[in-house]
């Protein structure tokens, strides 16, 4: 999965923001499946911000409603401005679909594994 | 319904005015004015979509307005109303004019409305009371109208929970998996599971509201073991109310305490002792300090590397508590405390009442 014809890539260090622990799991999973790394996670867009550890990374899914409401669209564009792709992961489309221009990308939730690792390739700033 | 074209607005409770002649208008606006009804008044035929796009309770003209252009714009109007609409129009009619005749335009060129024609002239309580009671019927398209939209917030709103539902049911499974030795342990284990997850569901939603108590939630983890003769846990704290997702979150981590406990902890052996007890810690903010402990079992090794159990309650006791949990595998018995601002997961943070939680 990791490599092309040039040579092994990097896996991407992914950041996860959602609320529900059992989904962040089940991320975590699926990110590794693709052949890349959970770099953090946070329950909020609060956290995000204050997580040093959610710069040193590649891009980051993100659901639309979090800990601290529905914050999803502004961590998406708090990612935008710092020049981090992002994603969203949630079962509200609609929502999703109003801030279409903060993402590269929307997952529908329930996560299909397939879906999900066609879209995470989106998040490869060296394509 | 085809959109938001369909939306009809607003109270509904102004009277609408189209009396282009004399000064009819001015007149109603008055008369309308000193019963206390809203009155809107609109000059001619050219602004007359303006002011039906902005919803109007009842709409009053007389029969000198009704040239053809006019007839049109009303006609447009209720053709798009929503279904629950059937807007009133009050006709102003003359003993001159073809009576008959203009109500048979009216009826097959206004379809979907409720027609009141009066001929002048007319008393001012019999106008009154006319569009009183077209107000009134007009109301009670109003709460048809809020009852629909309830009705499709509601179901957004359990589209919404069903999809996270399951979402959380197809994480568990996956998790599950990734742990399973063979089919049936993995059959087991997702079954265990989803009972737990199922068992709080049924739980708040018998509340009958968005909360559910720490002691309800231990009660329901524990009743089924207690029924299978293990009566060695201990449960007591505090009244605290949770949030739903925190409620189902504990309920979770507990199932998962209380699954290790009885396949390798202190509830393998006939002697071994859970407690699990909670406080209120005022000083601190306050915070809710939650404490598993197990003695008596086996002498406690740590696993190698971490299952799913230990996992989960790592990630979700840290971000239901906003802190990392303390799990210790101390040789005496397992040990899980975590401590976290009681307003992060309570649904009544101000009312610490202490009685015996179980």
């Amino acid at each position: 999965m990791t490599s092309d014809t040039i040579g092994v890539r990097k896996p991407l260090r992914i950041y996860c923001i959602e609320d529900n622990p059992l989904i962040v799991f089940h991320i975590e999973h699926l990110i590794e499946k693709a052949g890349h790394v959970l770099a953090g996670f946070a329950d909020s867009f609060s956290q995000l911000t204050a997580d040093p550890a959610a710069i040193d990374i590649d891009g980051a899914l993100v659901d639309v409603d979090l800990a601290d409401g529905r914050t999803g669209p502004d961590a998406a564009a708090w990612l935008k401005e710092r020049g981090i792709p992002s994603i969203f992961v949630t079962g509200q489309q609609d929502i999703a679909n109003l801030y279409a221009d903060r993402v590269v990308g929307v997952v529908i939730k329930p996560i299909v594994a397939q879906d999900f690792a066609d879209k995470v390739q989106r998040l490869d700033g060296r394509t | 319904m085809s959109g938001s074209d369909l939306v009809e607005p607003g109270a509904l409770d102004q009277v609408l005015i189209l009396a282009p002649y004399r000064r009819d208008a001015a007149y109603l606006g008055q008369l309308l004015a000193e019963y206390d009804m809203a009155v809107a008044t609109c000059i001619s035929a050219d602004e007359l979509t303006g002011y039906l796009a902005a919803g109007p309770g009842v709409f009053v003209t007389t029969h000198e307005a009704l040239t053809p252009t006019l007839i049109d714009i009303v006609a447009r109007h209720l053709n798009a109303q929503p279904p629950w609409s059937e807007m009133p129009i009050v006709v102003l009619l003359d003993r001159a004019s073809p009576n008959s005749r203009i109500r048979g335009q009216l009826a097959a060129a206004w379809p979907r409305s409720r027609q009141l024609f009066y001929q002048r002239p007319l008393t001012q309580v019999e106008l009154v009371s006319g569009i009183q009671s077209a107000l009134l019927a007009r109301m009670r398209q109003r709460e048809v109208r809020d009852h629909i939209e309830r009705e499709i917030e509601l179901r957004r709103e359990l589209n919404h929970r069903v999809k996270n539902i399951l979402a959380s049911v197809f994480s568990i499974f996956e998790m599950t998996r990734r742990g399973a030795t063979s089919v049936d342990a993995l059959a087991d284990d997702f079954g265990a599971r989803l009972t737990a997850l199922s068992n709080v569901h049924s739980a708040v939603f018998e509340a009958k509201g968005e909360a559910i108590s720490i002691a309800e939630i231990a009660r329901l983890t524990f009743d089924p073991y207690r029924q299978m003769g293990v009566s060695r846990i201990d449960a007591s704290g505090p009244s605290v109310m949770l949030t739903r997702e925190a409620g189902t979150t504990l309920a979770l981590c507990l199932h998962e305490l209380t699954t290790n406990a009885i396949k390798y902890g202190a509830l393998s052996v006939p002697n071994g002792q859970v407690a699990f007890h909670w406080d209120i810690l005022p000083d601190l903010g306050p915070d809710l300090s939650v404490l598993w402990q197990e003695t008596g079992g086996p002498p406690v090794v740590a696993p190698s590397r971490s299952g799913y159990g230990t996992r989960y309650l790592r990630a979700a006791l840290g971000g239901l508590f906003g802190a990392k949990p303390d799990i210790m595998f101390a040789t005496d018995g397992l040990r899980c405390e975590i401590n976290g601002p009681l307003a992060r997961v309570a649904c009544n943070p101000e009312a610490p009442d202490s009685v015996s939680g179980l």
